[in-house]
């Protein structure tokens, strides 16, 4: 388990570094089962940090797309390093970023913590309603603790975990420059059931689910915003000139609209199930995303965000690559 | 039916290898469908598959990519990512429901005239099967 | 106006006599809650705290029509709503009523806009009081309560066994006349009037806004914006599940021969809403964009229009997926020292 007290102090000494201008980490929210990202500039700030079953969200999604700030006549821009916590899989979005070179390796300082799952805020607000108390969670090899509001209510790990977590393959972070804790054994493995329970169904059942979860979608871009893999500065659904995609909100451009990012996501989503997280109108959106990483293991033998020496899936090719459908 | 349903095709062809080939073949008087309308590229691997997606938006039955056969590419690597990206586009097309035989690939070099005929025979065959495009097919629905 | 009451088990009865009207009620999307149209009066459940996308979208839709025209004519065919097609939202919350009473202000300013105000004018709004307040509401700080009546025809109470129905306009009237309710007595009327007082207290989360639309302009350069743009992703889910953001963009769509002008919904929190055509953007980065967006309903549209353009509803402080707080926001604007906004 993290010890806070000493993740804080790692978190003073980072921020003191002359070579370090901010880090990100999580705080507690101002209510519910989420934990705020936390974006601290200066030592005495560093209180604030936490970590537990609540920190949810992805601090690695802030490093690529921190905007470039106008910088004043004669002042020089901040090119100090980020710092940022993260757990296993968003240290995956570090790697698979480090690989498609969005910065460089010594732009960025990364304190890594081993992690046994987070809580999912919607499994929880089921068993327990919402709530405006400002949640705390433990959670350790069989069960989770939440304090809610003072009041302690204990689960197993599989009724309110996130469903990443219930199939991690990857509990440790892959790159650290300091580790905040003890490493943990992995607890589980996939086997992408998920995605060949999917495959079963008949075309005409496929396109009857994503017909009605396409139109759902109010474009509300959240999915691709949250992304950590989505940094583009100039993303294709916002192009005008060209426009590929319209911004009416009916089923052929839903539909272009999520194929297409789940396209650009083949071989770079780090499953860190954000996207699903944060749509408002429950799309499953991780259902395409899991077969594209599902075939890109299988056929190109080749996973996202392990190996900071890899080159990007698409960028490269074996000679030898299937192509049984190829007249 | 009165009249058989006749699919429209939308084919990318490598100017070096298959657009060559479909010349021949029409040089040489091959007879192939005439659904196929043609646009030609520098390379398969010019092809970005939100042309595809494109292309099935606005009435296409189906969509054929061709190019120069692996190791022959004329930028010598274009067809292999080619190869790459449309293996996954079409994979996710099937996940999402839609027949993937709509999207098509070959490899016809400049002097194959008559399989890019053949070619051109199986994809329209496959999309005739496949029926109208019609799942994200843009339709003024809610003009 | 009227009291009225019906019996909890005759709610379907009451909206299947409804049959002059288009009616809205919320509907399960899977375990996503929306206004729908009723279809089967038999599975609308008024047990619900509030829908994730407000019910502005039937007022003005995520994307529609403005007209259509074809190659070669200079004819336009409008696709202006008919007033006197006769629509009604049902369940509505009296916070989401009020939102519509706040843009109406924007829809009839500079321009009458038809396609929103026919809406509006053939719409009957019959609201339910909320019993239990959610846990991010903070209605009263902003001029609203869980039991007003600001913008609604009819206003309906939960007693548990019966729903009272206040009806507060000509329209309310209409619609507790086709819906054959049956009278009230003072009992139920003091029962609804006694949860309204209940429901206020238990508002959790309150702030005191006066003085915030004057002090925000002189806080445009402090760096407490910081604090929250810092974590911003820019995703937009505050404006398109907020019931008074209504800001739109408009575009072209053309089919061969056949096009529409169309607009759907758009969100100052992405880079492009102010993206000049010369590549410049006053509002470049993501701190000016949240400081625009709480500055516009806390200050500038107060400015105009003399009313705060948030209805405490929650939904941004629910669904923002890093916990922007706008009661936190407003809570350090209000201490935030204006003079130490100049020292950028």
């Amino acid at each position: 388990m993290v010890d806070e007290k000493k993740l804080q102090e790692k978190a003073r000494e980072t921020l003191i570094r002359d070579d370090v201008r901010r880090l990100i980490g999580w705080k507690r929210g101002t209510y519910g089962f989420e934990a705020a990202p936390a974006v601290v500039t200066d030592a005495s700030q560093a209180e604030q940090l936490i970590f537990d079953a609540t920190c949810v969200a992805n601090p690695a999604s802030f490093i690529a797309i921190e905007e470039k700030k106008p910088v004043p006549r004669g002042a020089e821009p901040d090119t100090r390093k980020v710092a940022v916590m993260v757990k296993g899989c968003d240290s995956r979005a570090v790697v698979q970023q480090l690989v498609e070179k969005a910065y460089a390796r010594e732009d960025v300082v990364v304190l890594g913590i081993p992690c046994l799952g987070v809580v999912d805020r919607r499994k929880a607000e089921k068993l327990f309603g919402q709530t405006g108390a400002q949640v705390s969670a433990k959670v350790d090899k069989e069960k989770v603790a939440l304090d809610i509001g003072g009041d302690v209510k204990t689960v197993d790990r599989s009724n309110i975990l996130m469903d990443k977590c219930l199939r991690c393959r990857y509990p440790n972070p892959l790159v650290s420059d300091f580790l905040l804790g003890e490493e943990v054994e992995k607890w589980a493995d996939d086997d992408f059931a998920d995605v060949d329970e999917f495959e079963k169904m008949s075309p005409e059942d496929k396109w009857k689910h994503w017909d009605e979860q396409f139109s759902k979608c109010i474009r509300c871009y959240s999915c691709r915003n949250v992304c950590p893999m989505c940094y583009c500065v100039e993303c294709v659904v916002s192009k005008l000139r060209p426009q590929w995609t319209r911004r009416s909100t009916d089923i052929s451009e839903n539909t272009v609209y999520h194929v297409q990012r789940a396209w650009h996501l083949a071989g770079r989503c780090i499953e860190c199930m954000e996207c699903q997280r944060v749509c408002p109108v429950d799309i499953p959106i991780m259902t395409l995303n899991r077969k594209m990483t599902r075939d890109v293991k299988e056929m190109f033998e080749y996973e996202p965000g392990v190996d900071v020496e890899a080159e990007p899936m698409l960028a490269c090719y074996n000679p030898q690559d299937p192509e049984e459908y190829i007249m | 039916m009165s009249e058989e349903f006749e699919p429209n095709i939308v084919a990318f062809l490598c100017n070096w290898c298959s657009y060559a080939g479909a010349d021949l073949a029409g040089t040489s008087r091959m007879r192939y469908l005439p659904n196929v309308k043609i646009i030609r590229v520098m390379c398969s691997g010019r092809v970005n598959p939100l042309f595809l997606l494109n292309a099935l938006q606005q009435g296409a039955d189906g969509v054929l990519i061709s190019g120069c056969h692996p190791g022959d590419c004329h930028y010598l690597e274009g067809n292999f990512y080619a190869r790459r990206r449309f293996m996954l586009m079409r994979k996710l097309l099937e996940h999402v429901g839609v027949d993937p035989g709509r999207v098509n690939m070959s490899w016809v070099s400049a002097s194959e005239g008559a399989k890019f005929a053949d070619v051109v025979e199986e994809t329209v065959a496959k999309a005739k099967e496949a029926g109208p495009m019609d799942q994200f097919r843009r339709r003024q629905i809610n003009w | 106006m009227g009291d009225y009451k019906f019996a909890r088990d005759k709610l379907a009865d009451v909206l299947t006599s409804l049959k002059e009207y288009q009616v809205f009620a919320p509907a399960a999307v899977g375990d996503v809650l929306r206004f729908k149209e009723v279809t089967d009066p038999a599975n609308v459940s008024l047990d619900y705290d509030n829908t994730t996308v407000p019910p502005k979208e039937l007022m003005f839709p995520q994307t529609e029509t403005l007209f259509k025209y074809r190659l070669g004519s200079t004819e336009v065919e409008p696709s202006v709503p008919d007033a006197s097609k006769k629509r009604m939202v049902f369940g509505i919350r009296p916070c989401d009523a009020h939102a519509y009473s706040i843009v109406d202000n924007l829809y009839g300013w500079d321009f009458a806009d038809p396609y929103y105000q026919k809406r509006r004018e053939g719409t009957t709004l019959v609201g339910l009081a909320c019993a239990e307040p959610c846990a991010n509401c903070f209605c009263p700080s902003v001029g609203g309560g869980p039991a007003s009546e600001k913008g609604l025809d009819a206003l309906m109470f939960d007693l548990g066994d019966a729903y009272y129905v206040n009806s507060l306009t000509d329209k309310g009237e209409e619609f507790a006349k086709a819906a054959g309710l049956e009278a009230a007595g003072d009992a139920d009327a003091k029962a609804a009037a006694k949860q309204g007082e209940d429901a206020l207290k238990k508002v959790a989360r309150s702030i005191d806004t006066a003085g915030i639309p004057e002090k925000l302009p002189s806080l445009y350069d402090h760096p407490f914006w910081e604090q929250f743009s810092d974590r911003c992703l820019g995703c937009g889910i505050c404006t398109f599940l907020c019931p008074t953001c209504h800001c739109f963009d408009i575009q072209d769509e053309a089919e061969a021969f056949d096009a529409r002008r169309a607009r759907m919904w758009d969100t100052c929190m992405f880079s492009e809403y102010s993206l000049h055509t010369s590549g410049h953007n006053p509002r470049p980065t993501r701190k000016e964009r949240t400081r625009n967006r709480i500055s516009h309903k806390y200050s500038y549209f107060p400015e105009k229009f003399d009313v705060i353009a948030c209805v405490g509803c929650g939904r941004c402080i629910n669904h923002c997926p890093v916990n922007i707080d706008i009661l936190d926001i407003l809570d350090k604007s209000k201490q935030a020292e204006a003079k130490e906004a100049k020292t950028a």
